[in-house]
C-alpha cells in the first residue's frame, strides 16, 4: 500500500505491506536507522518517535497508519544548520548515554516530556522517563541531562521573549 | 518478532467497520490504539485475515459530561482521559496505564474490548457498571459491563461488533489504589473504589479472570457509617471473596492479602479528606 | 605557546566522548542498521521442547517460498560443532551443534533456519517447516537427579568439578565459638542487552574470504574460531563489530547461529546474510547467568574472626559448555572468589558446573561473583546475629587490611588492593550511621515504617594478565591486547587499538591515553576499534580488562611513539635528541621560555611527503605497534552500603540512600567511571529485585518477553552517591578496572538491610515484594 507522511519536516511516499510496522518501514524503507528496536513488543521503548506530536512506539503502529501524519524521529532533533537540539547536548554533557541504543527513544521521550512539563522535578523524571528501558546508565546521567536540558530551555524561552512593552 | 501477514483496510464509519468485519466472517479484527493488539501480531498469537483501522471514524474521540455522567468515544486515548478537567478518577486512573508513549495511542474502546483483567480500565467499567454502545450488523446494542467480560481477554462481543461509546457515571468521591512490580506496569492488585448514587463500590482488578465486583464488601460499607473499623472489615471481605491462584509474580496466599491491603488503601483514599479521591 | 600555558592533560578529565555525536542523532552504526547490495534475511526455527529428540524434519514446503532452508542433519552444518575446551582433569568436553541435530536441549535451541528477502518472509517460512519431536524428560534444576542426562557423556549432568582447598577448614570449625550453616540459592537472569545480537556474514564470490559484522566483544577470538571451524586463513576472516547497543558479557560468546550464519553464507557465496536477534529469542537462546546454589558453612572466634570457610557450589550451566570459556566460566570464579576481601585462612570449596535443559550459561558482568558476594556477606551477617556483634563491625573485623597487601587468598589468587576497610568507612560515613541508627529507633518506636542498612564489601579482580587467567586452563590466555598508534601525514594521530566497545567510552578514553602519551591534543587523536582489519590484536571486552591492558598498551605504544617523534625532530630541528618534548602537538626546546621549534605536523609532512627533507638514517613513517600484558591483575575494592524502608504491609522495598565507594586506581575519565559504576549498580539492583528467568518442569521459558522479564526502570533505581578511592595500580597507567563491580554488591546489601530492618533472612533471590511479605509473615 502506498503511504505518505512527512517525516521531519520533509514528505516521503512508500510501498509497503500492511503488516509492516512504523519502525520497520522508518530504517529499512527510508534509511533512517537512528530509530531504534529493543523488544519489537511495545517495552523498551527504544522506538519512540513522535507521531502529530505525541510520543509513539513506532513497533506498535504500522506504517500504513501513518498515512498524513506529521512523525518526528531522532534524526529530526538537530537544526538545520546541524546544532544540536538542548537534550542532545545535556545528554553528552551529562553522561546520559553509553552504549547510545536506548538514546533516540529517550530524547523523544523526554522532548515530550519537557513540551509537557516545563521544569519537572528529579521525581517526576523518572516517573514520567520510565517507558524507556536503559541498559548501560543506571539512569543517573538521563536524569541529570533531562534536568539540565528543562534548565537550559526555559533560560533560553525567556530570554528570547520580547521585552515587555516593546513594540515593533 | 514480525506480523504474519493480513489484509488492512481503514475505515471512516463505524457501517464499514462492521460490514468489513462482518464480510471477514470471523477473521476480522479492530485496530484501535494498537497496544496491546499489535505485540499479539507481532508474536503471531493472532492472525487474522484482516485488520479493520478505526482511528479515521469521525466523532469517536469525544468526551461529554452530562448529569453525573460521562460519556466517552470509543477512540478517546488515555492521554485525552488523563488531561481532561470533568472526571478526576479517570484522569488518576489513566495516569497508571502503561507509559506517555502507551497512553497517546491506547484508546477506551480498546482496553475495554481487549478485556485483560489487569488493565485499568475494564476495572473501572466493571465498578462503574459502564453501558457500552456496541454497534454489529443488526445495529446498536448496549451493553453493560457486568454482561460485557466473560473471562481474561474474552468479552460478549460478536466478532463483527464494535464498542462505539462508553457511558458511566461520574463518580462523587472514589479511591484508587495498585500494586504492581514497576512503575506503569500492569497491576497485580488494582482496587477502585467510588461512591455513586451515595452507594459505595468497590472493585478489583488483577484477582481472576475478570474484574471482580466485591459486592459483599459494598453491603458491608452500606449497612453504617464509614469509619475505621468499617472500613477493614469491607476490605477483609473483599479480599476473602476473591478468586486467587499463584503465578510468577506472587502466590494466592499473597494476592488475598494484597487484594485486602489495596481495597483498604483504596477506600482510605476515597474517605479520607486530605486524600484526592474526596470531592 | 609560552611555558605558562601548558596544557592540562587529557587523562584525568571528562571530555567530550567522541562517540557522542554520531550516536545522539541517529547516525550511529550498529549491526542491526547495516544494509548491503543484494542482503537477504536470516530466521531461526526454535525448539519448542526443553529437552527432545528429533525424529525428522520436512522442510518441502518452506523450501518452496525462501532462497534456501538448512537443517542441524545436513552435512555443511553437521561438519562443524562447538567444543570448549579445558585441560582441567575433571572436565568433560562436550559438543554443541551450530543447529541441533539427533536432540534438542532446551527450549529456544535452534533446529533449522531459513534465508528470504526480508525478516517478516523468513518467519512466514519458519512456520512452514515441520519438525517432529519425541518428547523427553527435561532436567532443569541443577541440583536434581536427571532422568535423562543433557549430554551423554555426563550421565550425572555434571560437566566439571573442582576442589579448592587452603589450611584445615575440619580443625577450625572444630575450634570455632560459632558455626553457621546455610543454604542460599541466586536467581537467573541475563545482561539483555538493548540492542539484541545482530550478524551480518558475507562469503566472498570467488575467494574462501569471510567477512562477519557482529556486535561481539570479541572481534578477534571470533576471528580465529572461525578461522579454525571453517578451514580459513586467519588473514582471510574479518570480523568488524562496529557500534553494540550494548554486550555486559552476553556478546563475548561465540553462539552456535553466528556459526550457522556463516555455514549458511558460504552455502551462498556473494549474497549478505543478515540476522537481527529479536528479544524472545534473545530471552531464549542468548546466554544466561547465576542460576546457583551455594551450601555455606562458615565458621567464626568468640571475637568474630572468620576461622573457616566451607561451599558446596553448584551453577546451572544450562544445555552446553559455552564457547569458548567452558561450563567452567561460572564455578570456576566462584570458587576463586567466594572469600572476597575477607581474610580467610582455612578454606574448602566444592564447586561444579551442571548441564541442564536450560540456555547455556555464559559471561554476565560481574560473573558468579554477584552471587559469591551475597553468600558470603549473607553468612557474615547470620554470623554478626549469633555472635551479638554488628554487621558492620563484622566486616571491620575481617577485611583484608592494608598492611596484609599483597594477600595471597585461599584461592592463590594475589589481592594487590587491601583498600576495604577504606571503601567501607567512606560509605559509613556517607551514610551517617549514627544518624541512621537513632533514626531506626526513632521509628520503631512510633511504629513507623522499618528502615534497615545493608553492606557488601567485594573484591573485583580485573584486568587479568596470563597468570590471573590460568584457571580455566583454556587453549588460549586472555593476558594481552596490542595497540598501534601512527602519526598521520598531517599530524593527527591514529590509534588502531585492540579494544572493543558496547557503550564503556573505549574511543574517548583510548583517545585519552594516547594524546598524553604522545603529547597531543586529545582533538587531535581518532580511534579506530572493533576491526580485525585494523588492530593488530586484542582479546576483547570481558573482566574488566580493557582499561588496565588495552590501556597499558595504548599507554605503552603512545610512549613509544613519542620517542620515536622526538628522535626524528631532533634531527629535523638539529638539537640534541635530549632536549626536546613534544607537547600539545608542538615541539619545544630545552629553554623552557622559548617559543615552539615546530609542529608535529610539519615533522609528520616530512616523515610521509617530504622523503628529500628525511634526516639520514631514518625511515619514512611514524608508527608503533605495542603489546602489554600485567602478568597478573589489578583488584578493585569496593563496598556498597544502603538503607532501605519496607513497607510492611506489602513487602515493597523503598531505597532511601545507596552508597557505593570503589577503588578505580588512577581514574583516565571520571565521567566515563562514574557511568560504569552506576549501571552496574542497576543491573545489580535489577538481578537483586525483578530479573528472574523461570523454566517450568519441562523446561519452557515462562518469562519469555520484557512482560515478564522486569529490567529496572529510571522509576525502580534510586538516586546513587558514588565515592571514589584511588590506588594506583602497578600497571602503565595505575588503574584498576570498574566494569563491573557495582553488580557485585546488590543481592547482598539488600538482604542485608532487610535482616537488619525486620530480622528476617532472605536467602533466596530475587526479593520480590511477595517474598519479602511472605518471609514476614
Amino acid at each position: 500500500m502506498r503511504v505518505s507522511f512527512a517525516l521531519n519536516g520533509r514528505m516521503e511516499e512508500i510501498d509497503v505491506e500492511p503488516r509492516r510496522t512504523l519502525a520497520d518501514a522508518l530504517r529499512e524503507d527510508l534509511g533512517q536507522t537512528g530509530t531504534h528496536l529493543g523488544c519489537e513488543h511495545g517495552v523498551c521503548g527504544a522506538c519512540t518517535v513522535m507521531v502529530d506530536g505525541r510520543p509513539t512506539r513506532a513497533c506498535l503502529m504500522f506504517a500504513v497508519q501513518v498515512d498524513g501524519c506529521s512523525v518526528t524521529t531522532v534524526e529530526g532533533l538537530q537544526s538545520d544548520d546541524g546544532k544540536l537540539h538542548a537534550l542532545q547536548t545535556a545528554f553528552s554533557e551529562c553522561h546520559g548515554l553509553q552504549c547510545g541504543f536506548c538514546t533516540p527513544g529517550m530524547l523523544i521521550s523526554a522532548m515530550d516530556l519537557l513540551h509537557r512539563e516545563v521544569e519537572p522535578s528529579r521525581e517526576r523524571i523518572r516517573e514520567e522517563m520510565s517507558g524507556n528501558i536503559c541498559r548501560c546508565t543506571g539512569y543517573m546521567g538521563i536524569v541529570d541531562a533531562v534536568e539540565q536540558a528543562a534548565k537550559q530551555l526555559n533560560a533560553l524561552n525567556s530570554t528570547t521573549e520580547p521585552p515587555a512593552g516593546k513594540t515593533d | 518478532m514480525k506480523s504474519a501477514p493480513f489484509d488492512y483496510v481503514k475505515v471512516d464509519s463505524v457501517q464499514d467497520c462492521v460490514a468489513a468485519l462482518a464480510a471477514a466472517d470471523g477473521d476480522g479484527k479492530i485496530l484501535a490504539g494498537g497496544q496491546s493488539f499489535a505485540p499479539v501480531l507481532a508474536m503471531r498469537l493472532a492472525r487474522p485475515r484482516l485488520v479493520v483501522d478505526v482511528n479515521g471514524i469521525p466523532g469517536l474521540a469525544a468526551i461529554s459530561v452530562d448529569d453525573g455522567r460521562i460519556g466517552l468515544g470509543a477512540l478517546v486515548r488515555h492521554v485525552d482521559l488523563l488531561e481532561q478537567p470533568h472526571s478526576p478518577l479517570l484522569a488518576e486512573v489513566a495516569g497508571w496505564i502503561g507509559h506517555a508513549a502507551i497512553r497517546s495511542r491506547g484508546t477506551t474502546g480498546g482496553s475495554i474490548a481487549h478485556a485483560d483483567p489487569s488493565a485499568e480500565l475494564p476495572v473501572v467499567a466493571a465498578l462503574l457498571d459502564a453501558r457500552m454502545s456496541v454497534v454489529g450488523p443488526g445495529g446498536t446494542r448496549v451493553v453493560a459491563a457486568g454482561d460485557l467480560f466473560e473471562d481474561a481477554l474474552q468479552t460478549t462481543l460478536e466478532d463483527d461488533e464494535m464498542i462505539v461509546h462508553v457511558d458511566m457515571p461520574n463518580p462523587q468521591a472514589w479511591g484508587f489504589a495498585e500494586l504492581s512490580r514497576r512503575h506503569g506496569d500492569f497491576g497485580m492488585i488494582t482496587v477502585i473504589t467510588a461512591l455513586v448514587e451515595d452507594q459505595w463500590r468497590v472493585c478489583i482488578g488483577g484477582v481472576a479472570g475478570v474484574p471482580f465486583r466485591a459486592l459483599e464488601s459494598e453491603q458491608i460499607l452500606a449497612d453504617g457509617p464509614l469509619d475505621a473499623d468499617r472500613i477493614r472489615e469491607a476490605a477483609r471481605s473483599a479480599a476473602a471473596a476473591v478468586e486467587v491462584s499463584s503465578d510468577l509474580h506472587a502466590s494466592a496466599t499473597y494476592r488475598r492479602a494484597m487484594a485486602e491491603e489495596f481495597t483498604l488503601r483504596a477506600l482510605r483514599q476515597a474517605t479520607t479528606p486530605t486524600m484526592k479521591g474526596v470531592a | 605557546m609560552s611555558r605558562s600555558e601548558q596544557p592540562v592533560g587529557a587523562v584525568g578529565r571528562t571530555v567530550t566522548r567522541k562517540e557522542d555525536r554520531r550516536l545522539l542523532t541517529g547516525n550511529g552504526n550498529y549491526v542491526s542498521d547495516l544494509e548491503l547490495p543484494r542482503m537477504r534475511h536470516v530466521a531461526f526455527l526454535r525448539s519448542p521442547y526443553g529437552h527432545a529428540e528429533i525424529l525428522g524434519a520436512d522442510v518441502t514446503a518452506a523450501r518452496a517460498h525462501v532462497d534456501a532452508v538448512f537443517t542441524g542433519d545436513m552435512p555443511e552444518m553437521s561438519s562443524v560443532e562447538l567444543r570448549a575446551l579445558s585441560a582441567l582433569p575433571t572436565y568433560i568436553e562436550t559438543a554443541q551443534p551450530i543447529l541441533a541435530r539427533g536432540k534438542v536441549r532446551f527450549a529456544g535451541e535452534a533446529v533449522a533456519a531459513v534465508v528470504a528477502s526480508d525478516r517478516y518472509k523468513a518467519e512466514d517460512a519458519i512456520e512452514l517447516i515441520r519438525m517432529d519431536y519425541k518428547p523427553l524428560p527435561a532436567t532443569v534444576v541443577a541440583w536434581e537427579k536427571p532422568q535423562v542426562p543433557v549430554h551423554e557423556g555426563a550421565p550425572d549432568n555434571v560437566l566439571l568439578e573442582r576442589e579448592f582447598v587452603s589450611g584445615d577448614v575440619d580443625a577450625a570449625f572444630a575450634e570455632s565459638a560459632v558455626v553457621v550453616e546455610r543454604e542460599l540459592t541466586t536467581n537467573r537472569h541475563a545482561g539483555n542487552p538493548m540492542e539484541c545480537r545482530a550478524t551480518v556474514a558475507l562469503w566472498d564470490k570467488a575467494d574462501d574470504k569471510l567477512t562477519l559484522w557482529s556486535g561481539t566483544q570479541v572481534p578477534h577470538l571470533v576471528r580465529n574460531m572461525l578461522a579454525e571451524l571453517l578451514g580459513l586463513a586467519e588473514g582471510n576472516v574479518r570480523v568488524i563489530a562496529p557500534d553494540v547497543g550494548g554486550g555486559f558479557g552476553t556478546k563475548a560468546v561465540l553462539y552456535a547461529e553466528d556459526v550457522a550464519i556463516c555455514v549458511m553464507a558460504r552455502e551462498m557465496r556473494g549474497t549478505p546474510l543478515k540476522w537481527v536477534e529479536d528479544r524472545a529469542e534473545h530471552l531464549q537462546a542468548a546466554a544466561h547467568a547465576r542460576d546457583h546454589r551455594y551450601l555455606m558453612k562458615v565458621g567464626f572466634s568468640s571475637e568474630g574472626k572468620i576461622t573457616a570457610v566451607q561451599a558446596d557450589v553448584t551453577c546451572n550451566i544450562g544445555a552446553y559448555s559455552v564457547y569458548p570459556w567452558t561450563a567452567g566460566i561460572e564455578p570456576l570464579m566462584a570458587g576463586g572468589l567466594l572469600t572476597g576481601p575477607y581474610m580467610v585462612d582455612n578454606y574448602r570449596c566444592v564447586t561444579r558446573g551442571v548441564t541442564t535443559n536450560t540456555a547455556y550459561a555464559g559471561p554476565y558482568r560481574g560473573v558468579a561473583r554477584p552471587a559469591t558476594v551475597f553468600a558470603m556477606e549473607s553468612m557474615l551477617n547470620a554470623g554478626a546475629d549469633k555472635l551479638g556483634i554488628s554487621d558492620l563491625d563484622i566486616r571491620r573485623l575481617n577485611l583484608i587490611p592494608e598492611d596484609a597487601v599483597p594477600y595471597r587468598m585461599p584461592s592463590r589468587l594475589v589481592d594487590d588492593s587491601g583498600w576495604y576497610g577504606r571503601a567501607l568507612e567512606l560509605c559509613v560515613e556517607a551514610v551517617g550511621y549514627d544518624d541512621f541508627l537513632l533514626e531506626q529507633k526513632r521509628r520503631a518506636e512510633h511504629g513507623e515504617a522499618p528502615i534497615g542498612i545493608g553492606f557488601a564489601c567485594y573484591n573485583e579482580l580485573t584486568g587479568l594478565g596470563r597468570a590471573a587467567a590460568a584457571g580455566p586452563r583454556m587453549p588460549f590466555r586472555t593476558g594481552h591486547d596490542a595497540c598501534t598508534v601512527r602519526v598521520e601525514a598531517d599530524g593527527t594521530v591514529t590509534v588502531l587499538s585492540g579494544v572493543t566497545s558496547q557503550g564503556q567510552a573505549l574511543e574517548t578514553t583510548m583517545a585519552q591515553v594516547v594524546a598524553d602519551a604522545v603529547g597531543v591534543p586529545y582533538e587531535d587523536v581518532n580511534v579506530r576499534i572493533g576491526d580485525t582489519n585494523e588492530a593488530l590484536w586484542g582479546f576483547g571486552a570481558f573482566s574488566s580488562r580493557q582499561a588496565v591492558i588495552g590501556g597499558g598498551a595504548a599507554h605503552r605504544s603512545g610512549e613509544a611513539l613519542r620517542e620515536q617523534i622526538l628522535k626524528l625532530a631532533a634531527a629535523v630541528y638539529e638539537v640534541p635528541p635530549g632536549e626536546i618534548r613534544l607537547e600539545n602537538g608542538q615541539f619545544f626546546g630545552k629553554d623552557e621560555r622559548m617559543d615552539t621549534l615546530g609542529t608535529l605536523a610539519d615533522v609528520a609532512r616530512i616523515a610521509y611527503m617530504e622523503s628529500n627533507k628525511l634526516p639520514a638514517g631514518f625511515e619514512p613513517g611514524l608508527q608503533v605497534t605495542r603489546f602489554y600484558d600485567p602478568i597478573r591483575g589489578a583488584f578493585s575494592a569496593g563496598a556498597q552500603v544502603a538503607i532501605i524502608e519496607i513497607d510492611t504491609a506489602t513487602g515493597e522495598l523503598n531505597i532511601l540512600r545507596w552508597i557505593c565507594v570503589e577503588d578505580a586506581g588512577r581514574v583516565i575519565n571520571p565521567q566515563v567511571v562514574d557511568g560504569q559504576i552506576a549501571g552496574s549498580i542497576a543491573q545489580g539492583l535489577g538481578g537483586a529485585l525483578y530479573e528472574h528467568l523461570v523454566y517450568d518442569r519441562s523446561g519452557n521459558l515462562s518469562t519469555g518477553t520484557l512482560l515478564d522479564y522486569l529490567m529496572p526502570t529510571s522509576h525502580e533505581i534510586p538516586e546513587l552517591e558514588i565515592g571514589h578511592l584511588s590506588k594506583p595500580a602497578d600497571n602503565p597507567l595505575g588503574v584498576r578496572g570498574v566494569g563491573e563491580g557495582g553488580t557485585l554488591g546488590p543481592n547482598a546489601v539488600v538482604a542485608g538491610a532487610i535482616r537488619n530492618a525486620l530480622g528476617i533472612e532472605m536467602n533466596h533471590l530475587p526479593f520480590t515484594p511477595a517474598k519479602v511479605w511472605e518471609a514476614m509473615a
